[in-house]
């Protein structure tokens, strides 16, 4: 059963892209749904996936918001061809258990997601400054220690093992010309 | 035929194209059997790994993943009953029920078993249809092409599983993203808010590395492990009934499953839950399913491979993707300036034979290294995800980088990483996202083609009797599914109320 958290969640995803959907109804209408002629102009595409867009976002908000109140009176249903959604929320039900092999709770979990989410992002930046390899070496690191909890040597070297095959493979293989960053070593 | 076949033989039984298709099924195998790493992730972030290759090599190596991946994605689902890929979820139902049961080797083994007959039957069958189909389309001009998009459309939609309206307005998404940059026959720039690195359009690889590779990680990481169930050597053996029990499920799930497979848009995973309803409501031990029956694991398992093989009757002849993973092939194709399209058969023989005998030669190593070896690569399971996710990690951002050479890339597969992670969270459909994406350019072509022919009246499209063949064809999979939901959700609620809701799929 999903959250009301979840379901809030959803609700409001579809929101945005519904208000997509609008924006590029009308962003097309700027381009063009017709040209002169009569003919197909570059913006019809966008006239019609974004009205595709807001209209089933409309519909799927509906939806949502029904089942959301109907919610609760959810019997199991047995297996057939059509109700594969009833099949795949038993499949999760069964992943979800709230601690893992690790014994880490799921807020323990969120947490390192988060974490995760903001190295990627610290990384990324990082880019430009010390290049791409030792950029994502230390994204390595970062996620081994902080995240994973692992003693500083043992990433260090797993880190720099993965990296050296990456940037074999990539930088000296394929000759890929990775971005070396203000520092320009690596 | 003889002489396509010779021909195939000859291309595929060179050293170097053998040695990389059993690189490919060796590496599907093991990208299939690690949760949260399917055949369309494994495709994408190794894409650039082929760059240096001939494109048959590189196309034989990359085939190979995907069916591949087919065999190894049942191991996982069999063994701590997380499915490494969608179309194994249903595996998980009787496959881990069996692994409890100590049977966990009879499993694996009917599975690889039952995936390798399944792939010899819808090779012969993609092998005699695919070139006629080609042959056909062909002939096919902007209007039959447009029909044949729609068509595409209709299906991705109506069988992606779950909620309509959220298929549609994802598939809907999906063409609104292949709007963005200067769209062939036009000049103006689209959606580029003044960036020239959108200029060029939102590049599908970097979307594909995004939502299935990083998008996975993000989801698995805050989902966490399940103990795994040892198989060992001696395991392997069943017994002769059981083989005799799963020789019914082995053909008509690949019949299910070529059939479903064929069809663009439709993939592996709908043939699997497909041919595992049906077995559970024809076969004479039903009342085992869900309790550890080897008939819930054969059919499946023979239904995915079948509609692997059969998703490249469309991708190879008329150049739509079957599913997810053939879109990012097809996104491989234009990467080694090959057009795939009906033209394909008659410009490339040599690729096209080349690649689809290797499907043969593949599915022969699969079989051999998956019948004693399976144990072995279940070992593999051993690796806790926190060691494989900053390496799927770094894979994904440093091959984005190498097809294209730019940051930006490396951006785009950021933002599309959290996107795909919100939409599993939500339960989003993505394989809609992905095809709209795909069939985008393509969509578009055609209607601007198909508006000059008719000088803006689309009326043009119920001239061909082709395309009002296929339009009708597209009418009866839109509209088919809802009115049989209709039928049953009403013969259900006259049996029970209670039971009514949920149904409207």
């Amino acid at each position: 059963m999903e959250s009301p958290r979840l379901q809030v969640a959803g609700i409001a995803f579809t929101a945005v892209l519904a208000a997509v959907g609008a924006a590029a109804v009308v962003g097309g209408l700027g381009y063009g749904a017709v040209d002169d002629a009569g003919l197909v102009g570059p913006g019809f595409m966008p006239i019609f996936a974004g009205g595709l867009m807001l209209i089933f976002a409309l519909i799927d908000i509906m939806q949502r918001v029904r089942h959301t109140v109907v919610a609760n009176r959810d019997a199991k249903l047995a297996l057939d061809t059509s109700s594969f959604e009833a099949l795949e929320h038993e499949l999760e039900d069964e992943t979800k258990l709230d601690v893992d092999i690790f014994g880490r709770s799921q807020r323990f979990r969120n947490r390192q997601l988060v974490a995760v989410i903001g190295i990627l992002v610290v990384t990324l930046l990082l880019v430009n400054v010390l290049g791409f390899i030792l950029a994502f070496g230390l994204m390595l690191v970062a996620i081994a220690v902080l995240v994973e909890r692992r003693a500083w040597l043992s990433s260090v070297i797993v880190s720099v093992v993965a990296l050296a095959a990456a940037y074999l493979i990539f930088g000296v293989f394929l000759r890929v010309p990775l971005p070396q960053g203000l520092l320009g070593i690596l | 035929m003889i002489d396509n076949l010779l021909l195939g033989f000859q291309t595929a039984l060179t050293p170097e194209n053998l040695l990389w298709c059993f690189i490919g099924v060796l590496m599907g195998t093991i990208i299939g059997l690690m949760p949260g790493l399917g055949s369309t992730t494994g495709v994408a972030i190794l894409i650039p790994l082929t760059l240096t290759l001939e494109p048959v090599t590189a196309l034989i190596m990359l085939a190979g993943i995907y069916y591949g991946a087919q065999y190894g994605g049942t191991i996982t689902s069999v063994l701590i009953s997380t499915p490494g890929e969608a179309a194994s979820v249903v595996t998980t139902l009787d496959g881990y029920q069996m692994a409890r049961k100590g049977r966990a080797g009879a499993a694996l083994a009917i599975s690889a078993i039952g995936s390798f007959v399944a792939a010899i039957i819808s090779l012969a069958l993609l092998m005699a249809l695919a070139p006629p189909l080609a042959d056909l389309a062909l002939n096919f001009g902007p209007v039959e092409n447009l029909a044949i998009m729609i068509l595409g459309l209709v299906i991705v939609v109506s069988f992606a599983g779950g909620s309509m309206a959220r298929g549609l307005m994802m598939a809907a998404a999906g063409l609104l993203i292949s709007t963005v940059g200067v769209a062939t026959g036009f000049s103006d720039a689209r959606f580029t808010f003044g960036n020239i690195d959108l200029l060029g359009g939102i590049p599908f690889v970097e979307v594909m590395i995004g939502i299935f590779a990083v998008g996975e990680v993000l989801y698995q990481i805050r989902i966490g492990a399940a103990e795994p169930i040892k198989a060992r050597f001696r395991d392997m053996l069943i017994t002769k009934d059981e083989l005799k029990r799963s020789a019914g499920p082995i053909v008509r799930g690949s019949g299910i499953g070529f059939a479903l497979g064929i069809l663009p848009g439709a993939g592996s995973t709908l043939a699997s839950f497909m041919s595992y309803g049906i077995e559970k409501k024809v076969s004479k031990n039903r009342r085992l399913f869900g309790k550890g029956a080897i008939e819930g694991v054969a059919a499946p398992e023979s239904a995915n491979n079948a509609a692997a093989n059969a998703n490249f009757v469309p991708t190879l002849a008329l150049g739509i993707p079957g599913g997810g993973t053939t879109a990012v092939l097809l996104g491989a194709f234009t990467i080694y300036g090959l057009q795939p399209g009906p033209l394909l058969f008659e410009t490339q023989p040599t690729l096209v034979w080349g690649l689809l005998v290797s499907f043969f030669i593949g599915n022969v190593l699969l079989l051999i290294l998956n019948l004693p070896l399976a144990p072995v690569f279940a070992q593999m399971l051993r690796i806790p995800y926190g060691f494989l996710y900053p390496i799927i990690l770094l894979t994904s951002f440093i091959g984005a980088y190498a097809v294209s050479n730019n940051m930006f890339s490396v951006v785009l597969v950021l933002i599309f990483g959290l996107l795909g992670y919100v939409m599993k969270e939500l339960d989003m459909p993505v394989a809609p996202l992905v095809l709209g994406l795909v069939l985008g350019p393509l969509f578009e072509k055609a209607l601007v083609q198909t508006s000059a022919l008719g000088q803006g009246d689309f009326s043009i499209m119920l001239e061909s009797p082709i395309s009002v063949v296929i339009l009708a064809l597209a009418l009866l999979m839109g509209v088919g599914p809802m009115l049989l939901g209709r039928l049953r959700v009403a013969r259900r609620s006259r049996r029970s109320v209670t039971e009514s809701e949920k149904v409207d799929v």
